[in-house]
Formats: structure tokens, C-alpha cells, sequence
């Protein structure tokens, strides 16, 4: 028991602290890359490269991810999306927090929660790309440069992530 | 000084791919140390339940944002190496607010989802798919969507600009609500649940005071640079006595004279003699300042590149370096022994010296003798053969600026790299770089408030780049025949729209024919885009605004056109002579020849020139000709090439000022 004990997950860093590392990592992007974090545009043109997969020559004609040329996967955001990944499966395994599951409340059924999640994946990502950056491109790196932008789109992601909260409040619910 | 891959425009190299990669990684694991692999964790401020997302996101934008003004504050970087996302209010609102419906409908957004799934959430992966599909989506419905996206383009905007605030003083503002924010948030949960467990506690109390100190250590650090500095800016008096005791403080005549002949960028030597002394002779490629600007004049210096200062002998020299010290300068030094000693030293002949000389010594002193007693003045009539040019090399372009020959030819495919030729139509019809259009720099000049030759407004400019199938994202390489300020020209429609990627070809096309670069006479296809109108533009000036700004203290007005026309000697309209109080330094100054091909001077000739002309980079600088035409040039030249950060080009001329009796006429 013990032993089970000692092996459960860790508890979360101190978030402030976390806060500081995760800043200091878009303050090294800014002064190593020249531009901030991301991970929306990675998925985006993962997205592309998927679909040219499968209708080479209609991708290639459109106008938006045409104008990512042949290679869309031969960009810096599409590598930083991969380290993404890897530094979060280190941190998880490392913390012992890896675990196969599909998050929701107790009194949620599964179903519902994916397709909550499916939608909510389809709308975000709709999103980012009309705005050029999600909660990392835009809302992070836009606002700490003091942008107008950025900071207007990091108040309307809240406002209407609280005005929606109320109606997909139920997946939560223990 | 650091450059960013963006800088170097090597976002596309595998270096950058690797950086991106690191960086990525550590990205990912603050986020999961954060607790962001959790859909539930992410999903709790929305219920007010666990405010995590709200402190670490904050607290990351307070320290990004304390950093970037602390290293741009240091000098460490400058913005031209950061790349800054334009502010589009119509998509960044409606973008918002989807986005945030989206977020918390699925309680992931697309980094947090990367790090769910590392951690082997399922609702994670089947987040990522949907928004991968959302990609598509938009890229199927962009010809609807096109207006919304570019709907409200402002360009560049930041927020303490547009609030009428100094980027410390919002970044200040910033914190406190942020710690506000922070308190709040340890106080509701500590209400409803468990967490709140940082309410009052000694972390969140120190943790506050750091945020507060730093954003107050940024004021003081912008009033300082802003304003007047205090002269107590505290460099311990025996720190400078130490300096001096050891002698690091001196430089020998013999090292500076190396120096200079090897052309060391960053070093730059100061005659501080009046100005009548220093044009009779002075040590070659010195410039003047005197003591009583000396401040002014190298303010942004400090601690970059290397400063010696001399005068006829030491006392002088000294004084000023020692007052420099004080202020914080650490790279100033002084000629060992002044002129004297540099004359005695190093221009004496060999003959007339009584030390026993080997065969090496004469032979340096002859070399130092054939450079600072050659005149430094070019004979501009006198055009090098062309022979004699080197064959250019492919180095990224730095945008704006000067693209090479070498450069372009390798990345003529590349679809966002974009020619456009300002020469003649029948020279481009018999033969043109292949994939370039052929436009007349006056298709983008016209009469704007009863004024001729003006600068089109965004509206029209906007339009013909869409007609050239232009984007914003697009490198432009404007291709100039023998005139570089037809080019110039063309790049003052650009930068007017704040297009940030356009250059100069280096030499123009006989530089191309001369390095025997691919041509074509088939003609490029072109398709239709949408140029997104900027807001007007911040660098053109109106007589009005000159009269302003003559009444300021730190301005210059340099008129470029030939000097018989300064000086009133010629006149072509209603009155001669030039706006008082302006220099004169001729465009044709910047220019010389090496056959057919006509370059712009070496930087370093450049920069020498304009450093004694305006020796501060911040002095507001007012360029002005007859029509705005040479002035393009010299504006490309002292903003893009020199960095001279307050730029402002009087379009309309002197074709406007010499005609309104009103305003004042110096001959």
C-alpha cells in the first residue's frame, strides 16, 4: 500500500512558478527565433499536408493552404508542435500522470464528452486560423508584446468562453 | 546585439526547425507541469472552480513581456528582429470569441490538447482531429471568408501607443491587474474549494513584490533613456580610477591606426576639436562632435562598439571620457598623446625619424602614411571599370534593404518572392528577370491636394498591388536600371503600406546583366489578390508639420537636391534657395559608378557621412527635394540601411514650399 502510495501521480507545480518557466521559454523564442510560440499553425498545416494526401492537385489550387507550397510541414511551427508533444509526454511520464482515459464527470457519458471536444476542436481550430494564432500565438506572445490585437482577441477568447460556459456545463458534472 | 532567425530571415533553415523544436519542448513540459494535460484542470476557470490557466498564463505574459522591454531597454535587441503580428480587429474579435465557444466546449485549445494527449487523454485526440478539421474548413470556405480576414487591418499597433501610454507605464498597469487578477483568484477559490491555498501566503506576497519591482525598474529604466539623465547614475568613483591606473582608458596611436585601415565596424573615432580644425585635417574617417554634444550625439552607444576620442593633446579627452564613464559608457577610450602624438607616430615619415627603423617598420609606416594622407573625399566623376566589380554574393537580405544579385537568382522560384522592375517598358520587353513585372515609378504618383507628383494614397497603391497580384507576406525585390531612387521611389509605396519584406537589387539590372544572370522575354502570369489599405501612413510630413518641427530642438532638415539649387544659385521655381536652418548633402553624394552599373556607397562610407551630418539616430530628420523623388533615396538610405529610427519625407517638395509665400525662404 505504501509503495502504491508513493507511485500515484505527483502533485501539479506551484502555477505561479510554472507561469515563470513558461514565460521565460516565450522570451527565449523572441530572442532565439524572433517571433513567439505556437501550435495552431502546426496543426494547420498538419492538416494541410493530410489533405493534400488525399486531394493533391484541390490543395494545391486553394488559395489559402496553396500558398504553403508543397511542403507545408517544412516550417518552424510545425517542429516547435512536435517538441510540444515530446516535452509534454517527458513531463507526464516523468510525473507520473500518464494515463489512458477520456476526461469528464462522473455523471457525463463518454460520448457526450467527445463530441463536445470534437466540436469544440472543430470551432478552435476554425478559429486560430481566422485570427492567425490561438491562446498560444495570439493571446500569449501577441499580448506580452503589448499588440492591440492580441490582446483584444485574449478578451473576446474569455468573454465567449464564459458566455458558452453554462450550456456544455454538464460534462462535468460528478 | 542579438539576431533573431526572423532577423536573418532564416525561419526556414534546419537550425531554426531545431531551435523551434527545443523551445516546443519546453513549452510542452511547463504546460504539463502546469497541470494543462488535464481537460478538467483547463476547464475549471470557466466554472470558477480552479484558476490555474489564469495564473499561469498570466504570469508567463507578465514575464515575457518584463523581459522583451528589459532586453530591448538593455540594447540587447532591436525591434527589426521580432517579428510583430498586425492588429485585424475584425477577425482577431470574431476569431476571439469562437474561439473562446470553442475552448471551453471541448476544454482544450490546440497547445494544451498536444500535452492531453502526450498524457494519453483521448478527448484530446479527438480535440486535435477537430481542429485540424477546422483548418480545413477555412481553407474550403476562404473565398467567402477573405473580406472578414483583412476586415479592420491596422497594421502593427501596440496597445500603450494607441492608450497614449509608455510601453513601461501600460506594462506597469498590466501588472497590477494581473496581481489584482492573481489575489482575486486565491481568494474565490479558497471560498469554493480546497485550492486557494496562495491566499496571503509568504509566496504570493514576494512573488507580487518581484513583479512590482521589475515593472518599476522598467519606468526608471525608459525615464532614463527618454529624458534627461540624472547625473547620479552611481559608476563607483574607484571603479574609473582603477581603470585609469591600469591604463585600459588609453589607446596607442599605432592600434587605432590598424584599426581604422582594417575598417572594424563598431569602432569609431571622435575629433572633438572645433569644427574649423577638423576640416582643415583630422584623422581619417573621424568624426566631429563637439564636447558640449557629445552626449546627444552618442547617446545609444553605450557599451556597443568602441569609441575613442581625441583632441590636440589630453586634457579635453579626458574630461569627456570621464563624463562619459559616469554615465555609464564603458567602451570610450582616448587617443594616447591626441593629434600630436598621431602625427608624430604614425604620419612622420620613416626619413625623418631618428629611432633605427627595420625593413617591416617602414614598410607599416608607409602603408599608414599612403591611407590618412590619401584625401578621403571620392572623385565621384571618376567611375571605376566595371571590371573591377565583384561578383555579388548570396547573403539573406535584411528587409528593408538591399537584396544581392547572387541572392535573388537563387530564389527566383520561391512563389512569395516577387520582381517588379522599375525601368523602361521597351528595355524590360527585350529582356527581363524571369517571373517580374514592369511598372513606372510614376504609375504610383499623382496630384493630391492641388499638389503634383505626390505619393498615391493606400487606397490606390493598395489597388495596383493587387492588380501585380502582390501580398503583404510577399519579399519584393524592386529592380531599378541606373537610377537607384526610381527604385527608392516605388519601395515609399510599399513601406507606406507597411509592407515589411521589400529590398533594393543591388546594383539594379545592369548588375544582373553584368553577373550574367538568367533573362527572359516572355512575360510572368499574374494572379489578381487582395492588398489589404493600411491606415495613413506616420513617416510624411506636411508643411505645416515642418513648421512644427522647426520650433522643436532636435531636428534636421537635409535637402538632397544638386547645390546650385540649396544655395538658390539656380532656381526652376517661384523662389530659390532652401527651407532655413536646412544642410544640404545631394543624393548623387550617396551614388557611385562602376561602368554601367551605379551602387549605393559602402555602409561604412555611409554611415560615416550621415553620423556627422545627424550624429543622434533618434534626431527627427526631415528629407525633402523637389518632388520627393531623390528624397526616396536618401530616406531608404538613412531609415533602412543606417537605422535612423525618426525619418520623415516632405513629398511635395520644394515645388510646394518655394510656391506658398507664406512660408520662410533661406538663401
Amino acid at each position: 500500500m505504501i509503495m502504491k502510495e508513493s507511485m500515484g501521480p505527483k502533485p501539479y507545480m506551484n502555477p505561479y512558478l510554472a507561469g515563470v518557466i513558461l514565460g521565460l521559454t516565450l522570451l527565449a523564442s523572441y530572442l532565439v527565433l524572433g517571433a513567439g510560440l505556437g501550435a495552431s499553425g502546426g496543426i494547420a498545416r498538419i492538416a494541410a499536408y493530410l489533405e493534400g494526401g488525399l486531394a493533391p492537385s484541390h490543395v494545391g489550387s486553394s488559395e489559402y493552404f496553396g500558398a504553403w507550397g508543397k511542403e507545408p510541414l517544412n516550417y518552424y511551427l510545425v517542429f516547435m508542435f512536435l517538441g510540444v508533444f515530446a516535452g509534454g509526454l517527458i513531463s507526464a511520464v516523468l510525473s507520473r500522470r500518464f494515463k489512458f482515459q477520456v476526461e469528464r464527470g462522473l455523471k457525463a457519458p463518454r460520448q457526450f464528452r467527445l463530441v463536445l471536444a470534437l466540436a469544440g476542436g472543430v470551432l478552435a481550430g476554425f478559429a486560430s486560423r481566422l485570427a492567425q494564432g490561438c491562446t498560444s500565438g495570439q493571446a500569449l506572445s501577441g499580448s506580452a508584446m503589448l499588440l492591440s490585437g492580441s490582446l483584444v482577441f485574449l478578451i473576446c477568447v474569455f468573454a465567449g468562453g464564459y458566455a458558452a460556459a453554462w450550456f456544455v456545463r454538464r460534462q462535468w458534472h460528478d | 546585439m542579438i539576431s533573431t532567425f526572423f532577423g536573418l530571415d532564416a525561419l526556414s533553415s534546419s537550425s531554426a526547425m531545431a531551435a523551434a523544436f527545443l523551445i516546443g519542448l519546453a513549452f510542452g513540459f511547463s504546460l504539463e507541469q502546469a497541470g494543462f494535460g488535464s481537460s478538467r484542470r483547463l476547464a475549471g476557470i470557466f466554472y470558477f472552480r480552479d484558476m490555474a490557466v489564469l495564473k499561469v498564463m498570466f504570469t508567463a505574459l507578465l514575464v515575457a513581456m518584463l523581459g522583451l522591454q528589459y532586453a530591448s531597454g538593455l540594447g540587447l535587441i532591436t525591434e527589426d528582429q521580432l517579428f510583430f503580428m498586425p492588429s485585424i480587429y475584425g477577425p482577431q474579435i470574431v476569431g476571439g470569441l469562437i474561439f473562446g465557444v470553442g475552448f471551453v466546449m471541448g476544454a482544450w485549445c490546440p497547445g494544451t490538447a498536444a500535452v492531453g494527449l502526450a498524457s494519453g487523454r483521448m478527448d484530446a485526440l479527438v480535440f486535435l482531429a477537430g481542429a485540424g478539421l477546422g483548418s480545413v474548413f477555412f481553407n474550403e470556405l476562404f473565398g467567402v471568408l477573405k473580406g472578414l480576414y483583412t476586415w479592420g487591418d491596422r497594421g502593427v499597433r501596440f496597445a500603450w501607443q494607441d492608450l497614449g501610454l509608455s510601453a513601461a507605464g501600460f506594462g506597469f498597469l498590466l501588472v497590477a491587474v494581473a496581481l489584482v487578477l492573481f489575489w482575486g483568484a486565491e481568494y474565490l477559490e479558497k471560498r469554493r474549494t480546497v485550492g486557494g491555498e496562495y491566499w496571503r501566503s509568504p509566496f504570493l506576497r514576494s512573488f507580487s513584490s518581484v513583479m512590482i519591482l521589475l515593472a518599476l525598474g522598467l519606468m526608471a529604466m525608459e525615464g532614463r533613456v527618454a529624458g534627461d539623465r540624472p547625473a547620479g547614475l552611481q559608476i563607483s568613483t574607484s571603479a574609473m580610477l582603477a581603470e585609469i591606473e591600469s591604463a585600459k582608458d588609453h589607446m596607442e596611436p599605432e592600434e587605432l591606426a590598424d584599426r581604422l585601415m582594417r575598417g572594424e565596424p563598431g569602432l569609431m573615432a571622435v575629433d572633438i576639436r572645433p569644427a574649423e580644425e577638423y576640416a582643415e585635417f583630422h584623422i581619417r574617417g573621424a568624426v566631429n562632435i563637439s564636447m558640449a554634444d557629445l552626449l546627444e550625439a552618442l547617446a545609444g552607444r553605450e557599451n556597443k562598439g568602441i569609441i575613442v576620442l581625441y583632441s590636440n593633446g589630453m586634457t579635453h579627452p579626458a574630461q569627456a571620457r570621464d563624463a562619459l564613464f559616469r554615465m555609464g559608457f564603458t567602451n570610450v577610450y582616448m587617443l594616447t598623446d591626441g593629434l600630436v602624438g598621431f602625427i608624430d607616430r604614425i604620419l612622420k615619415p620613416a626619413s625623418l625619424r631618428t629611432e633605427p627603423l627595420s625593413a617591416e617598420q617602414r614598410a607599416r609606416i608607409n602603408s599608414w602614411r599612403q591611407y590618412f594622407l590619401s584625401s578621403e573625399k571620392p572623385q565621384p566623376a571618376q567611375a571605376e571599370p566595371e571590371e573591377s566589380l565583384a561578383v555579388s554574393q548570396p547573403v539573406a537580405p535584411k528587409w528593408p534593404g538591399l537584396v544581392e544579385p547572387a541572392w535573388l537568382a537563387e530564389n527566383l522560384g520561391n512563389r512569395e518572392v516577387r520582381v517588379i522592375e522599375v525601368r523602361a517598358q521597351a528595355q524590360y520587353n527585350s529582356g527581363h528577370i524571369p517571373g517580374s513585372v514592369c511598372v513606372s515609378h510614376d504609375n504610383f504618383r499623382g496630384v493630391v491636394g492641388g499638389v503634383s507628383s505626390m505619393l498615391q494614397p493606400p487606397e490606390l497603391l493598395a489597388w495596383h498591388m493587387s492588380l501585380m497580384g502582390i501580398r503583404p507576406t510577399d519579399r519584393v525585390i524592386l529592380v531599378p536600371d541606373d537610377e537607384p531612387h526610381d527604385a527608392t521611389l516605388v519601395a515609399m509605396a510599399f513601406a507606406r503600406l507597411g509592407h515589411t519584406r521589400f529590398g533594393i537589387l543591388n546594383g539594379g539590372f545592369p548588375r544582373w546583366i553584368h553577373e550574367k544572370r538568367p533573362v527572359t522575354t516572355e512575360l510572368p502570369q499574374v494572379e489578381k489578390s487582395q492588398y489589404p489599405v493600411p491606415s495613413p501612413d506616420v513617416f510624411t510630413v506636411t508643411h505645416k508639420e515642418i513648421m512644427e518641427v522647426l520650433k522643436a530642438a532636435d531636428h534636421v532638415i537635409l535637402d538632397v537636391r544638386p547645390t546650385e539649387y540649396y544655395t538658390g544659385e539656380k532656381v526652376d521655381e517661384a523662389r530659390g534657395g532652401h527651407i532655413p536652418g536646412a544642410k544640404s548633402r545631394p543624393y548623387t553624394e550617396d551614388l557611385f559608378k562602376h561602368g554601367k552599373v551605379t551602387l549605393l556607397k559602402p555602409l561604412e562610407e555611409l554611415a560615416n557621412a550621415y553620423t556627422s551630418l545627424v550624429p543622434n539616430k533618434q534626431a527627427t530628420v526631415i528629407i525633402h527635394c523637389r518632388t520627393g523623388h531623390q528624397a526616396s533615396q536618401t530616406f531608404f538610405v538613412m531609415r533602412y540601411l543606417l537605422g535612423y529610427e525618426r525619418v520623415l519625407w516632405y513629398d511635395a517638395g520644394w515645388s510646394e514650399w518655394a510656391s506658398r509665400s507664406e512660408l520662410p525662404v533661406e538663401k
